[in-house]
């Protein structure tokens, strides 16, 4: 016990030393937050819309202003000719563009079938899809308001409603699968350069020929980094609660527990990775192999169930996939043990086999 | 003060790395408070033999006892009970002085109340005091041997194991090195020190040549000395490479060693061997400024040792 608290004690001292180290335990979260946070939103709010209006009439302002008002199109011109509106598009200025005719509300009010004619970029799959389904649904829902069709009676009274993130906000899906993704990143770095820095320079051979016993050395070396680990992983999750207005629907004792065990995976990764490689540089390359298909295939940015069957399956042997699930079922759900069972079992058994393995291995290396 | 209870004995002490042999039926006898100086090439198997005795390395056959205690079964003990000095500086650049001595104090199982007692005592010894709140970094190479020195002693350990501990430092430096091992011998540490330098050998109480993994030579260095066949001449010429070619040739000669500027023979018969000398310089235009017997040195002793072996 009392070797075990030197070398952690001596891990703190090491860190604090280490200003590449300590950018990257403090930088690095940030970034990930600003990123995820603010930068990728795949929300396809506000698009920008350019609109030429040949009709000009009241019927026409209003049909402009409902679509501004719902938020999807933000109007950025008014085009004063049809080829301008064309170019804007061609030019990437405008994603969405609306046509109206002249006689629009003439023909419309007298009851002959009126022209009104959108223009969607379709390089970008998703906000395509989105400006085309909303303005279908604006345009009819404009129509009614304006009496030009009489409200429908439906047989089915079809209601919708969005669970967990009914506003649909990237930020809800992003920021608690963070806590995976940096602690992914970070952790096995840090650790896995931190035992190869006592190889590299020469300091395991004073240590080898102390009483320290292997499996003291190995846990004095990893506690600072579960230390620092929960505390990344709090600071996300506070930054989630209170910067991005994300609700915690579960217990905060489950998450926390359920991190940690997901920090061991990320140590037993590192430790891997220590004994592989005999420099620090060979280190972070091995840890980078491991984290690319791990962000990419784990589900945290791509959805898993759309991918080939070879590639899903290969996300069953990524500790990151499950934890995922884990975290944005405990913080957007509020799912507890009970409901997780599914995703925490093999979590778990990758986590005592990575470790298993990488720790008898890092006693082979020492001998 | 050397006693006579035995601190280190090896016996047929083996180590084979597959069919390579590093260390070949070893047979030493240190007694505690003893110099011990083990000498010979880099690769003779010098820092095996080290790591077989801390038992961080086991042997491949025969059996070695350090302190008393097996290095087999018991080398847990060994190392609680042993001090080492690494050959590269292997405590910690970024730590200071007093975190690196916190550390293996802690490490050492040295109590808290006698702690301070025992840092202070140590500062003194290694004159580390004015830089305990230095960056091990910031140290010269002879201020980080200390450091090593005075952290290896830290739990007064009966045995010190020190690897080269004076390569790559100045030759002032090395001298106060040695003062200080001298002090610790003095208080009783037994030394086991492995050098390149032969004047450092000469203040050994026992040294052992080994080569390729077999000990070649063991005893007193005045005894050693003194047991060397033959006589040695010493001549001075120019230029040096051709002359040490030309005089290796000749009949009689049993070893050459390069001295700075002058040359060692090792000679069957030190008045036969002048006329061919000369001859052999006169042959190769060499030009000879002085040829004088002199008493052999340890280098010599090695030179025709490390000859015989070849």
């Amino acid at each position: 016990m009392k070797n075990i608290k030197a070398i952690a004690i001596k891990e703190f001292i090491h860190i604090t030393r280490d200003r590449r180290t300590l950018m990257m335990i403090i930088l690095m979260p940030l970034m990930q937050l600003m990123i995820y946070g603010y930068g990728i939103n795949t929300d396809v709010k506000h698009m920008k819309t350019v609109i030429y209006d040949e009709d000009r009439t009241s019927m026409s302002r209003r049909l402009v202003q409902s679509l501004e008002q719902s938020g999807y199109f933000d109007i950025r011109r008014h085009a004063s000719s049809a080829g301008e509106l064309y170019e804007a598009i061609d030019r990437g200025k405008a994603k969405a563009g609306l046509l109206i005719p002249p006689d629009f509300m003439k023909d419309a009010l007298s009851g002959r079938s009126a022209n009104l004619q959108m223009l969607i970029d379709g390089t970008d799959s998703n906000p395509a899809n989105t400006a085309l389904n909303t303005s279908q649904a604006i345009v009819s829902h404009f129509m009614q308001s304006e009496g030009l069709v009489p409200p429908q009676m439906s047989p089915v009274d079809f209601r919708p409603r969005l669970w967990y993130n009914p506003d649909l906000k990237t930020t809800f899906f992003m920021i608690p699968g963070l806590v995976g993704l940096v602690l992914q990143l970070i952790i096995p770095m840090i650790a896995a350069t931190a035992i190869v820095r006592e190889k590299e320079r020469g300091n395991i051979e004073q240590i080898l020929v102390s009483p320290i016993k292997p499996h003291e050395f190995i846990l004095g070396k990893i506690i600072p980094y579960i230390c620092i680990g929960m505390l990344i992983a709090s600071t996300i999750i506070a930054c989630a609660h209170f910067l991005f207005g994300i609700p915690i629907r579960g217990n905060l004792f489950t998450l926390f527990t359920l991190t940690l065990v997901f920090l061991t995976v990320c140590l037993g990764i590192g430790i891997f990775a220590s004994t592989v490689a005999s420099s620090q540089q060979q280190a972070s390359q091995i840890i980078m192999f491991f984290a690319m298909p791990s962000i990419l295939l784990s589900g945290f940015i791509f959805p898993r169930e759309t991918m080939p069957a070879v590639i899903y399956q290969i996300g069953h042997i990524i500790p990151l996939t499950y934890f995922v699930k884990i975290i944005r079922g405990i913080v957007l759900k509020g799912l507890g043990f009970a409901d997780l069972w599914d995703q925490i079992i093999p979590l778990f058994v990758l986590g005592v086999v990575i470790l298993a393995f990488s720790i008898t291995r890092f006693h082979k290396r020492l001998e | 003060m050397i006693r006579n209870e035995i601190a280190i004995q090896t016996k047929d002490l083996t180590r084979k790395f597959g069919e390579y042999t590093a260390v070949n039926q070893i047979n030493l006898s240190i007694r505690y408070g003893e110099i011990f100086g083990f000498l010979g090439a880099n690769g003779a198997g010098k820092s095996t033999t080290i790591r077989l005795l801390c038992g961080i390395l086991a042997p491949t056959g025969g059996t070695a006892t350090v302190g008393g205690y097996d290095i087999n079964t018991d080398s847990e003990k060994i190392k609680s009970s042993i001090g080492y000095v690494s050959q590269k500086f292997s405590l910690y650049t970024d730590l200071t002085v007093l975190e690196n001595l916190e550390f293996y104090g802690h490490i050492y199982n040295i109590s808290e109340k006698g702690w301070k007692n025992r840092l202070n005592e140590v500062l003194a010894l290694s004159g580390l005091e004015p830089w305990k709140n230095h960056i091990a970094a910031e140290l010269s190479g002879g201020w980080k041997q200390r450091l090593a020195i005075a952290n290896a002693t830290l739990h007064k350990p009966k045995i010190l194991f020190l690897d080269e501990p004076t390569a790559g430092v100045d030759p002032v430096s090395r001298r106060s090195l040695w003062e200080l091992l001298y002090e610790l011998a003095n208080q009783g540490t037994t030394l086991f020190a492995t050098t390149h330098y032969m004047e450092e050998a000469e203040r050994c109480h026992q040294i052992a040549f080994i080569s390729q993994g077999k000990i070649l030579a063991i005893g007193k260095p005045a005894d050693l000395k003194a047991n060397i066949k033959g006589k040695i001449i010493e001549i001075e010429c120019q230029p040096l490479m051709k002359a040490s070619q030309a005089f290796q040739k000749l009949p009689g000669v049993t070893g050459l060693t390069a001295y700075g500027t002058s040359l060692h023979l090792n000679v069957d018969n030190d008045e036969a061997i002048r006329p061919l000398i000369a001859e052999a310089a006169r042959n190769e235009s060499i030009s000879i400024t002085s040829l004088k017997t002199v008493p052999a040195s340890l280098e010599d002793v090695f030179a025709t040792l490390s000859e015989k072996s070849a």
